[in-house]
Formats: C-alpha cells, structure tokens, sequence
C-alpha cells in the first residue's frame, strides 16, 4: 500500500466512523473482532493494519450526515463516479449531495490498483453495494450496544440508526462511530444476491452537466501560476531503436517565447511561454536520427516465424495429435492481425510543479493509475515516492493507454530543469510515434479436427505476440494444446480497449465458421453443437433473433456473421453482424450489429449502453479501418487522417441484450468484452456476403477489391 | 512575428488580448480567456474536438489564426451556450441520453449540433451524420449523440406545434 501514516491521517481529519475494506476472501485477526475491538482510526495500530494489510477502499463518516468513498480508481470515462454514486446512496440510504467521492488522489486515497479490464464495475460497483449492506448491519449491531435495545427493534435510515417505524431518537453513524476505524473483507467473486433493490437506477453520469457545459476539468485545463508549456520534438523512427544523431537548436532558441531547448534523455524538449511558441521551436529544430539496419516491413509474417520462441504453454488437455489424428476432418489455416493504438481525444498531458527547492513535487495527471504515475515521477526526478503529490483527473480516454504513462515523470523532469512548474502536452504526432507502444500484431496458427457430424474434437493453436487470452472456455473440445510464442519486440506491447483476446479471438471465431463451411453445417448451428455453456446458447439465439438471422433472405453481397467470447470466465457475450459489400469500391458497410451479453446484474442502464455501444465502435475499427503501418523502422502512421478511428457514418444501428444465465445474481462489468466478437461478426458476415475469408485484418477496401479481383 | 494587440468578442464579451497575430483561436481561448471547454485534440481541424461557433458556423479553433479573425466576429464557445444550472435545450439532450462516455469530445459535438440545427431545424439522421461525421469520439458515443440530437428536434419540434 503506497499511502503513508501522514497521509492517511490527512485524509481522516474529522471523521467519526470509518469502514476499511478489501476486495478479498481473506480475513485478518482484526477483522473477526470488528465489532468487539474496533480501532481507534488515529491509533498507530490501525494506521498500520489498514495500510499493511491493504484495505483498499474506505467509505468514512463525518458529521452533519456527510459520507465520503476514497477509491483510488479514476474516472476514464466508464461513468466509475456514477456507479459508485448510484450504489452507495442507494446502499447506505443518503442523498447525492450528502456523498462525497475521491478518485485518484495520492494524499488522500488508497491504491486500489490500475483501472483496466473491466473490473471496477465489478469490484467497485458490485462491492461496494455488498460493504454497504455489511455497515447497515454493523450499525444496528453498535446502536443496540449502544441504546440497549435488542437489533431486531432497530432499523437503519439515512446514515443512521433508530427504533423501527418511529420517529423519535436516532443516532448517527458519525455518532456511533467515535472515531473508530471497522476493517472488513469482501470477495464479490462468492458473493450473490437476490436483492435487486440497487439494480439499474437509471441515475445520469454524475459529470454530465460538468461535460455538457465544458466544464470539467482535465488536466490540460488546469493552470498553476507562472506555468510554461512544453512539448517533445516527435520522431519519425521507433523510438527504442533510435538515436539522435547531430542536432541544431539554435533557430530553434531564437523564437520568441521559449525559455528552454535541451536535449533530454536522448529526445529533444522545447519549453515556452505559449504552446504555439513550443509547436514553432519544435519545428526549427534540425535533427537526423540514427537508425540500425533493419529490414522493411518490420515483423511481417515471415520475420514473426524466425524469431519466434515458446513462451508458455497456455492450455494443454487430452492428447492433440491423436484427437487430430482421430477426427474426420481437419482444417488447418493462419491469421494475422495488425499494429493498433489507443488514439485517445486527450493526448498525454501532465501538470507538474516542484515545490520546497525541488524536493517535493505536485503532479496533476491523466492515468489510470495515479500511484503508479506517482512511482514513474519519482524514477524521473529522484524525488521519494512520499514527497510527490499525485492528483488523478478525470481521463479524456484511456482505453489501456493511461497507466503507466511517462508524460508525468517527464512533465516532473522538465518542471526541475527549467525550476518552473510545466505543463507537458504531447501532440498528436507524439501521441502515435513517441510511446512506440502498440497493440500487438499477432500470427495465430490454428488447426481444429471434426467428427463428420460437427463435434470438435481436437484443436491446436500456436500464437506469436499475443497472450492468448480468450482460447479457452468457449467450445467443448476434448483434445487442446494452445502456445504461445514471443518474438523480438523493438517497441513496447500494448494493451487496449478488448485486451489481447481480440487477436486471437478474431482468428478462432473466423477458423470456427471455416470449419462450419468444409463440414457443410451452418456456422450457427455449428457453434449452437459445441459451445461450453447453456449460456452461450441463450446468447446465440438472442443474437439470431434480433438478428432475423433464420428469416434472412439471401441477398447479392450482404451476409451475416456471428462470433462468441468468453472474457475472463465471468463475461459471455455473443454478437451478429449484417453486412454488405461494395464489389466496386471494396468497402464493406455494416447494416446492423446486435449484441447479447451474460454480464449478471445490470448497475445502471445508462452508463453501461453507452459503453457497451462504443466498445462495438472499437470492433467496427479493428475489423475494418485501424492499423499502424510500420516501413522498417518507421512508423507512418502520425495522425488521425492517416489512422481512421470509427466516425459517426461508419456506425450501423445496435441492438443490445443482456442476459444473467451464467453466473446470476452479480454485477460483472462489460466495459471492454463486446469490442471482442464483434470483430469475427464482421468477418464471417463477410465471407457469408461475397465468399471470400480474410485472413488478416483490418478488412480494407483494397484487401476486398484484390480478393475479388483474383477471386 | 511581433505580438499585436486583438479585440475578440466571445460569448457576448469584448476581450484585448496581446499574442502573435498567428496564434491558434483556440490556445487565446484556453490560455488567455481561461475558457477551457474547447479542447486541443489534433491541432490540425480533424477531430472537431476545439469546435466553436463564429457567427453562428462551426469552425476548428486549432486552425484559425487569431489575426484572421475579423473585427466583429461573434465567437461563441460551448461556455457561451449554457451554465451547469441553466443548460441550453440541447446539452440538456446530452446529459439525459448520456451521450458521452470521457466527454473530452463533447464540446465540439455540441458546438457543431448547435450550428446544424441553426441552419437546419429538422435535420433527418442522414443529415445529423453527415454534419456531425468530422468530429471525432474515441468512447464510440456516437449513436447516443445521435438520440439526443433526435430527441431535442423532436421536442422543440413538439413545443412549436403546442
């Protein structure tokens, strides 16, 4: 736990009763005598409980009814503010403007860890809705102590406890509190419920008027007295396999305004009164860049291979090469994937200001993980970790991008150079070519054996860069080997929005309607015959429903296509797209998108569409639009005309269902899950449309119009 | 270039503000006039995220010079159209259909929604996509800024035929 005794103590001034909490199944000593020996939140002994033992979220009760939830996850976006609004007002009975939270502040929250893969709705959301109802009991357990009157007599209201349906005495939880500190573990993975009381309160994003207005703060609209701007010069080239190699600054440090022009760690960074002084400098600088020798086409198929190593053998059931051996029929294929990028509205910006000589520092970030913001600004500026101050703002995207991001350390490094505070904005440019950090373009090799009635019986999938999440649990099969293989990486692996079960998904969801087709079965069928679970047959006849899958009459070049995932065991979802393809022009235009998704509990309607609506945008741009190309060592793709992120008119009408078959009676998340089939939906809907597979991604006009060229 | 000194009237208010005349709109708006709702997000007019309106047409503050604004010019940014507790009709449309996920776009798709439906009350969805298609949304809030531009024209639509 990163937050220290003084911080701690900071952030509980005034508070009169405070409830500690870990997502976990274990539980300290401690916390079997909550309600016995409770601690007094000043005392050393829970200081140290609380922070060693992690007890990472904490909900306080302060006077005058005010409760305040401390979390250090942040807001990207996700509407993380609103569901913890929505379930603990609900949970603890209070009014919004009584209920305080803070998000991502190093001083005054704990770490909970990064905010990725889908998981806040689950911990946060889900969580925090089961600690609400461990308080309400805890609290009518001290005001029976208290009062001396029996808990059966007593009930809990609006942050407090008195005798059931009268009016009379109360007392608060501040009162009842007394400045004691309550631990408590809670594991939302074993945890159900029937109670439906909390669910889909249909609250509006607690930002939204803030949004609307322009009127949220992110951190490139904060100002700090006398703040300059700063920029680094972009650089074609990958950035870890290049060097500066000669350099001119001085036109660059005659423009008006720059106060400074320094080659720092091997890059050059230009600081100036104004941004647009910054962008000029940036542009009169003279740089030629070294470059090793390398081929073209960087990682293409071939260069995959040769370098390919094991790295881990991610499943391995039955016995492979018999099961293939003893099938009917086998089909063996390849499919590639491109470089992608997160590409978020709001470029790394970082707000830093050194403070007492240099040895504190204050640091307004955009992160998904202010504490580890806060371990890289400390790695920059040799400033210890408890002298730096990192403030988590609300996140203009971050989609995976935003958590270990070097713009803070850098901000921090140039604010100690220059000895003023320094706003750092990457450009967009910078955005696309100075990480050098992408989501991995993969090979996935598959081979899947069939008894001549459609039953799998044995598949085998070896994969170069991915992590091959998303292979397992989705088909019976008896017979499994899936490996995984890295190769050499000049730049940094990346995840995004769908995590790395994209890659291999899109391939296993493609090779699944291949062997529908040489069996002859219907691939809806086919799936319908060999999925794990009843859930995924409820979700697949959702999709063929809203779909009209079975009233479609064939039409020339349109089709549709289905894909499945399993996302991490606890999510299941199932999309069907309908496609048409422009012979013409090669374009493929999505008609519809319909989407099924066993997520259990639905929190808040409202947020979890919207989010579930984009997360099928990112499929639509996997599928058919984004790529970073790479020409050797460069990457040419520095700007959002050159990379299509999905627009307005690329978007089909979607229809969303939710189902809670496979694990009812909890809240399980679906920020990232749909991204995931919606690219094999798109696919397979457009091999069903012209009969062409495509074997890689994106699925471009030219891609269409060479196959049908040839085809 | 040598600083000059330019007169900007924004959201019905007349500002001096002394900058090199090749200075991006949207950088005085941010830095100078501290209105910080128009965001940078390219810096070169393709997300549409420093959208704001010059006589009532939505243009890209990233690519204007101040200098080749003219004398007269009515500017308004996304402040100019509402306030956290009088919300024009239209961004009361975008909190009711949550119509954002980050938000870091939905000024400049406000501000462009505003400018179409000035020209063109009744807008068909055809017509919402093709005047909103250059301004980006990484979320993928796309349909749900779509129902809430419907829903507003469906609604001053009905307040007109009451």
């Amino acid at each position: 736990m990163s937050v220290s005794r003084r911080q701690f103590l900071k952030a509980m001034g005034g508070v009169g009763l405070l409830y500690a909490f870990r997502f976990a199944p274990a539980v300290s000593p401690q916390e079997k005598n909550f309600d016995m020996l409770p601690l007094d939140i000043g005392d050393a002994e829970c200081v140290a409980t609380i922070l060693d033992l992690d007890y990472r979220e904490w909900i306080a009760f302060g006077p005058d009814g005010k409760v305040s939830v401390y979390t250090g996850r942040t807001e990207l976006g996700q509407g993380l503010k609103t569901v913890i609004t929505a379930v603990v007002t609900q949970g603890l009975d209070i009014l919004q403007g009584k209920l305080t939270v803070v998000q991502g502040d190093t001083e005054l929250c704990p770490d909970d860890g990064p905010t990725t893969g889908s998981s806040a709705t689950k911990y946060v959301g889900w969580g925090f809705w089961l600690v609400c109802a461990k308080i309400r009991e805890d609290l009518i357990t001290r005001a029976s102590r208290s009062l001396g009157i029996s808990p059966k007599d007593l009930e809990y209201s609006n942050g407090g406890v008195g005798l059931k349906g009268k009016k009379g005495r109360r007392k608060s939880a501040f009162e009842l509190g007394s400045g004691k500190a309550v631990l408590m573990s809670i594991d939302p993975n074993t945890s159900r419920t029937n109670d439906r009381s909390y669910v889909d309160l249909g609250i509006l994003n607690v930002n939204a008027k803030k949004i609307v207005t322009g009127k949220l703060k992110y951190v490139g609209d904060l100002s700090v007295p006398g703040v300059l701007c700063a920029g680094w010069l972009a650089q074609p080239y990958l950035p870890n396999l290049t060097r500066l190699r000669t350099v001119d600054l001085s036109a660059a440090r005659a423009v008006p305004g720059v106060k400074m022009v320094e080659v720092v760690r091997g890059r050059v960074a230009v600081v100036a009164e104004r941004y647009n002084e910054v962008l000029k400098a940036l542009d009169a600088v003279k740089a030629e860049w070294s470059v090793p020798e390398r081929p073209e086409n960087l990682l293409l198929e071939e260069e995959s291979r040769a370098r390919a190593r094991l790295y881990e053998v991610k499943e391995q059931e039955g016995n492979v090469e018999a099961g293939l051996a003893s099938s009917d029929l086998v089909l063996s294929e390849t499919y590639t994937t491109q470089y992608t990028t997160q590409a978020p509205m709001e470029t790394d910006t970082a707000l830093a200001r050194l403070e007492d000589g240099g040895t504190r520092a204050t640091v307004w970030v955009s992160s998904q993980h202010p504490f580890m913001a806060r371990t890289i600004i400390s790695r920059y500026t040799h400033i210890p970790d408890s002298n730096i101050h990192v403030i988590g703002m609300p996140v203009g995207g971050g989609f995976g991008g935003k958590t270990s991001n070097p713009v803070t350390g850098e901000a921090a490094l140039l604010a100690r150079i220059t000895r003023m505070p320094v706003k750092l904005i990457y450009s967009r440019k910078d955005q696309f070519q100075l990480r050098g950090r992408y989501k991995a373009a993969c090979v996935i090799d598959l081979t899947t054996g069939v008894s001549a009635n459609g039953r799998m019986i044995a598949r085998k999938i070896d994969i170069i860069h991915d992590m091959g999440f998303g292979t397992t649990n989705t088909y019976t099969i008896p017979h499994v080997s899936t490996k995984l293989y890295h190769a050499d990486w000049p730049f940094g692996r990346a995840v995004s929005r769908g995590t790395s079960f994209v890659q291999t998904c899109f391939a296993v969801e493609s090779h699944v309607d291949m062997v529908a087709a040489v069996l002859g079965i219907d691939p809806l069928e086919f799936r319908l015959n060999n999925v794990r679970f009843q859930a995924f047959i409820m979700l697949l006849d959702a999709c063929a429903e809203m779909i009209g899958y079975h009233n479609a009459l064939p039409s020339p070049n349109t089709g549709i296509g289905m894909a499945i995932v399993n996302h991490g065991g606890s999510q299941l979802g199932a999309v069907a797209a309908e496609v048409e393809v422009n012979r013409t022009s090669g374009k493929v235009i999505i008609k519809k998108i319909c989407g099924a998704f066993d997520i259990g509990t639905v929190i808040n309607r409202n947020t979890v569409t919207v989010g579930i609506r984009g997360a099928i945008t990112w499929g639509i741009g996997y599928a058919l639009y984004e790529e970073i190309k790479l020409n050797g060592h460069s990457t040419k793709t520095a700007d959002l005309m050159a990379y299509h992120i999905p627009r307005f008119s690329d978007i089909p009408p979607v229809e969303i269902a939710f189902l809670d078959n496979h694990q009812p009676g909890s809240p399980r998340g679906c920020g990232e899950m749909p991204v995931i089939p919606t690219i094999g939906a798109i696919a397979n809907a457009v091999y069903r449309a012209i009969g062409v597979r495509f074997y890689s991604t994106p699925i471009t006009p030219e891609k269409v119009k060479k196959a049908l060229q040839s085809a | 270039m040598a600083k000059q000194t330019f007169n900007l009237n924004v959201n019905g208010k007349n500002y001096n503000v002394k900058v090199e005349p090749d200075e991006p709109l949207l950088w005085v708006l941010r830095d100078d006039l501290k209105l910080t709702g128009s965001k940078f997000g390219c810096g070169v007019g393709v997300c549409g995220a420093c959208s704001v309106l010059i006589d009532g047409v939505a243009r890209r503050s990233c690519c204007i010079h101040v200098g080749n604004v003219s004398q007269g010019q009515k500017i308004i940014t996304i402040e100019g159209l509402g306030t956290l507790d009088n919300l024009s009709p239209l961004q009361k449309a975008f909190v009711d259909h949550t119509a954002f996920c980050c938000g870091f776009c939905t000024p400049g798709m406000i501000i462009t929604a505003t400018a179409l439906l000035a020209r063109t009350p009744n807008p068909s969805r055809e017509e919402i996509i093709q005047a909103m298609d250059l301004n980006l949304c990484r979320c993928g809030s796309y349909i749900n800024i779509i129902e809430a531009i419907e829903s507003f024209v469906k609604d001053q639509w009905r307040g007109k035929s009451e």
